[in-house]
């Protein structure tokens, strides 16, 4: 390990910075902006701090760094997805309510919701 | 209490770290996986998301260094809290799906009652138009009856009106009837009340016409008394004479027929003289039958005047 850095400065470890990335880039498309941008900025500042270290060749650092952009980016992710769900499951309970109402009321919903394309 | 207490002991020994008894973040974090293992909706839900978290916090208790540990301790906050949001997402998601069926649902549901409601629309439709068809229906066969009735009861007053009109006819007849026998019988008196002498070969005739019999038979007619009066009077102005009578017929029949009826007809007008006071003895009656017509015997009228009784006041020399 320590003969590997050594003769390292020709080529460095492969530490995961591009998977980071595409990760970051994942949670990106999954909304993580708008609904984990915390646990984005988090991601990215950490991405850049490992890319720091291992231009200064500081591969342990930057790869520990790494693993916390990568978790930090996949829960960015997961919270994007939860953040998602959440909205569509309370855009339809209203929704539903809704129709119930209509539908109860002696509107046919189909008609309503035909109007309304 | 003590169970507790001996599986978080024996926890311990087995992880083999005797710093993680004391190390708060391990206890936090292993707290946090519990519950969310133990949760009965979220324990059963991101296995492999909760699994990830497991590895990393009990990577904990590996040692290492401080910064090492602090990036451990990082990783595992990520990952529980990855599991919590893994879990809560695919829970949301389950009940996007029953909302999504819920939705579904309702528009089947209100579709339904939709076709429902048109359905029994169609319904009342067409028991409305089967009301209205059969108030029709009634109202025509009334019609009808109304028109039947007004139709039997013009049949009826033409029937009475008919019956009527033949009544007062058959009254008219009647009358007319009467009438006319009344002067059938009027004439009838007046020819037989009308009787004339005049001269025959044998002396002074009157002659009986033949309505004086009624036909075929051989008494005189109730309305011949008239004629009889004539003849008794005629007979008894020269009672000293002798009186014939003679019976004739027309020449239809038999002639033996005929002379048998006529000396019948002269007999009858004996036998009435003879009742009236005249003596027998000065009678005789004869039947000539149709031997001595007076008229022709061609049309009716000459047969008429050949059908009668001649009573003859003889003169003496016969």
């Amino acid at each position: 390990m320590l003969a590997l850095t050594a003769c390292g400065p020709t080529k460095p470890p492969n530490i995961g910075l591009e998977e980071a990335a595409r990760a970051i880039d994942a949670a990106r498309d999954a909304g993580a902006p708008t609904y984990a941008p915390m646990e984005l900025r988090n991601a990215e500042d950490r991405l850049s701090a490992a890319r720091a270290r291992a231009a200064k060749r500081d591969f342990d650092e930057a790869s520990s760094l790494v693993q916390e952009a990568q978790v930090d980016s996949e829960l960015a992710a997961a919270k994007s997805r939860l953040g998602k769900a959440r909205e569509k499951v309370d855009a339809r309970t209203h929704e539903n309510a809704d129709l119930r109402q209509q539908s109860d009321s002696g509107i046919n919903p189909a008609d309503v919701q035909g109007g309304q394309q | 209490m003590k169970r507790a207490l001996a599986g978080i002991l024996l926890l311990a020994v087995m992880t083999g770290a005797v710093a993680a008894k004391h190390d708060l973040d391990y206890q936090r974090l292993r707290a946090s996986l519990d519950a969310l293992a133990a949760d009965p909706v979220l324990g059963q839900l991101a296995p492999a998301e909760r699994a990830l978290a497991e590895q990393a916090v009990q990577s904990l208790a590996e040692g290492g260094g401080r910064s090492e540990r602090a990036h451990r301790v990082y990783m595992a906050e990520r990952r529980v809290d990855i599991a919590y949001a893994a879990a809560q997402a695919a829970e949301q998601e389950r009940r996007l799906t029953e909302l999504d069926r819920e939705h579904d649902r309702i528009l089947l549901e209100a579709s339904q009652r939709e076709l429902q409601r048109a359905r029994m629309d169609a319904e009342r439709t067409r028991m409305e138009s089967e009301l209205r068809a059969e108030e029709a229906e009634r109202l025509r066969l009334q019609g009808e009856q109304n028109a039947q009735e007004a139709e039997s009861a013009r049949a009826e007053a033409a029937q009475t009106q008919r019956l009527l009109d033949a009544q007062a006819k058959s009254a008219e007849l009647a009358r007319k009837e009467a009438q006319l026998a009344e002067a059938a019988a009027g004439d009838l008196r007046k020819r037989l009340s009308n009787l004339r002498a005049t001269r025959g070969a044998q002396g002074m005739q009157m002659t009986l016409d033949d309505i004086a019999f009624a036909p075929g038979q051989v008494g005189l007619r109730p309305e011949a008394k008239a004629s009889l009066g004539q003849l008794v009077a005629f007979v008894n102005r020269d009672p000293a004479k002798p009186i014939r009578i003679e019976g004739h017929t027309d020449s239809r029949g038999k002639p033996e027929s005929n002379r048998v009826l006529s000396q019948h007809r002269a007999d009858a007008v004996r036998t009435a003289l003879v009742a009236a006071g005249v003596a027998a003895n000065r009678i005789t009656s004869v039947g000539l039958g149709e031997d001595q017509p007076v008229a022709d015997n061609d049309t009716e009228e000459g047969r008429a005047r050949n059908r009668r009784v001649d009573v003859i006041l003889q003169d003496q020399a016969h």
